[in-house]
């Protein structure tokens, strides 16, 4: 049974891998040969395509730095998602879910995103932060990290939910959950290795 | 005696109250008159030394500056008003493209190793030298001339990101030295061409100006355009190509809208869409 589970683990996880090894170097080749024949415009398709086949191989590395649980919450597997986005205007994307409604929680990780610029200069800038402030925002830091912290109150069930945005150089790393706590929250956010991953996602 | 010693005491208030108003101001003229007197002493003791000083910075030699030293302040010969010297020296930057070939080879290296950003960064690098490439050889199949308007080699331009959603940009200017001008530019840019797009799905942009038209449908070499008129910069033409590119003609003293028009048809839209990848 133990035997059963481990190749169960190895297909799950080491089959993309080799479908994900496998496009890039297809793509390599294509890129080289169609450059090698002067066909320019192919050979851009192509690393296009290399680009968004990295975005994904790093996407996977950073699922692996996720946390499992969020609290009480467990991951579930089958919401994972990890994209990449050459082309397009954000790039990387990586998304988990834990839990089930009323409560579940959430983290994203996104390179590019539109919001990266405001929120930083809305963080670094106390003269942005001040117009900008919002009774229910709070600047906290998270492992060094300047970032955001949104509390909202579900009207239907009167819980409170919590949103931490955590801008990474052009990464941006956002938890949400809800029925909870600021500390608990904060607390969460402290176990997730955001350095590693903002290293990783460049 | 008291009220000899109340006048005293009166006569230093008042003194000190007068010296401590006027300080700042007689301070001020002093620093001036010693700056002055400094500037003078320079002039006297070491303008030669200066001025060949200033000479010998211009023909690149590395004595820069002057009897001051590096923040010598005013006294500095290549130094600017701020006391640091400035840069008279130094060839730029490198403008040469990044090698393709390289590149693609250390992408497959890091990513063997697994350094994803390694290889994403080296991606992005023979990126960069295709688009380039791509946007010289749009470059050279421009015409010399367009409507009798001379190329400026000078200004031509051809920019990249190394990303597909920021895009790669062509630029080139023609003129004839008087005040009639037309820039094309040539976009491989999804954002930019969403923009002009709209114009031609949305029936909202039609007649807005009173009965003024600034701008209209057209077609060139069969493809469809917009032209629009503005009175302080001229006719302006945009040319979607395709899924993710435009052509953006922009004419100064184009003296009608069928003037504007044959000059655009003067380029091979059809050869560029090709050399973009777009149908």
């Amino acid at each position: 049974m133990l035997a059963m589970k481990k190749l169960f683990m190895i297909t799950v996880l080491v089959v993309p891998m080799i479908v994900g090894a496998q496009d890039f170097d297809k793509n390599l080749a294509s890129a080289r040969t169609a450059y090698g024949a002067g066909k320019l415009e192919d050979a851009r398709f192509a690393m296009e395509q290399m680009l968004r086949d990295l975005d994904i191989a790093i996407g996977k590395e950073i699922v692996k730095m996720l946390p499992v649980k969020l609290g009480t919450l467990d991951y579930i597997a089958k919401a994972d998602n990890v994209t990449g986005g050459s082309g397009s205007i954000t790039g990387l994307f990586v998304h988990r879910e834990y839990g089930m409604q009323p409560k579940s929680g959430s983290i994203e990780i996104m390179n590019n995103s539109p919001m990266i610029s405001s929120l930083s200069a809305m963080l670094s800038n106390p003269i942005m932060g001040g117009m900008m402030r919002d009774e229910n925002q709070k600047q906290i830091k998270v492992q060094g990290y300047k970032s955001l912290l949104t509390k909202s109150v579900n009207a239907e069930t009167g819980k409170t939910n919590y949103e931490l945005q955590v801008p990474m150089n052009n990464t941006l790393l956002t938890m949400r959950m809800d029925d909870t706590t600021e500390g608990e929250i904060t607390t969460l956010a402290n176990s997730i290795p955001l350095a590693k991953i903002a290293q990783i996602a460049q | 005696m008291k009220s000899y010693h109340a006048f005293v005491l009166t006569a230093a208030l008042a003194l000190s109250i007068t010296t401590t108003s006027h300080a700042q101001v007689l301070n001020k003229l002093k620093n001036k008159g010693d700056q002055k007197a400094s500037e003078a002493i320079d002039k006297l003791f070491s303008g030669k030394d200066k001025n060949k000083n200033q000479t010998q910075g211009q023909t690149g030699s590395t004595d820069q500056t002057g009897t001051g030293g590096p923040s010598g302040g005013s006294s500095g010969n290549s130094s600017g008003s701020s006391g640091h010297p400035s840069n008279n020296s130094g060839g730029g930057l490198i403008s040469t493209p990044p090698d393709v070939k390289q590149n693609l080879s250390d992408a497959e290296t890091s990513y063997k190793a697994a350094s994803y950003g390694e290889a994403r960064y080296a991606l992005q690098q023979a990126m960069l030298g295709v688009e380039l490439e791509i946007g010289n050889q749009i470059l050279k199949s421009l015409p010399e001339t367009i409507s009798g308007l001379k190329k400026n080699e000078e200004d031509d331009q051809v920019t990249s990101t190394g990303a597909g959603w920021a895009g790669l940009t062509i630029q080139r200017i023609y003129h004839d030295d008087k005040e009639k001008e037309l820039t094309v530019t040539i976009a491989n840019n999804a954002m930019w061409m969403s923009a002009v797009n709209m114009y031609f799905t949305s029936g909202g942009y039609a007649q807005t100006n009173g009965g003024q038209q600034n701008w209209k449908q057209t077609k060139v070499k069969g493809n469809r355009a917009i032209i629009e008129y503005n009175e302080g910069s001229g006719y302006k033409l945009s040319v979607p190509l395709g899924q993710s590119s435009l052509i953006v003609y922009e004419g100064v003293n184009f003296a009608t809208e069928p003037d504007m028009i044959k000059a655009a048809e003067a380029i091979d839209i059809d050869g560029i869409k090709k050399m973009l990848g777009e149908q």
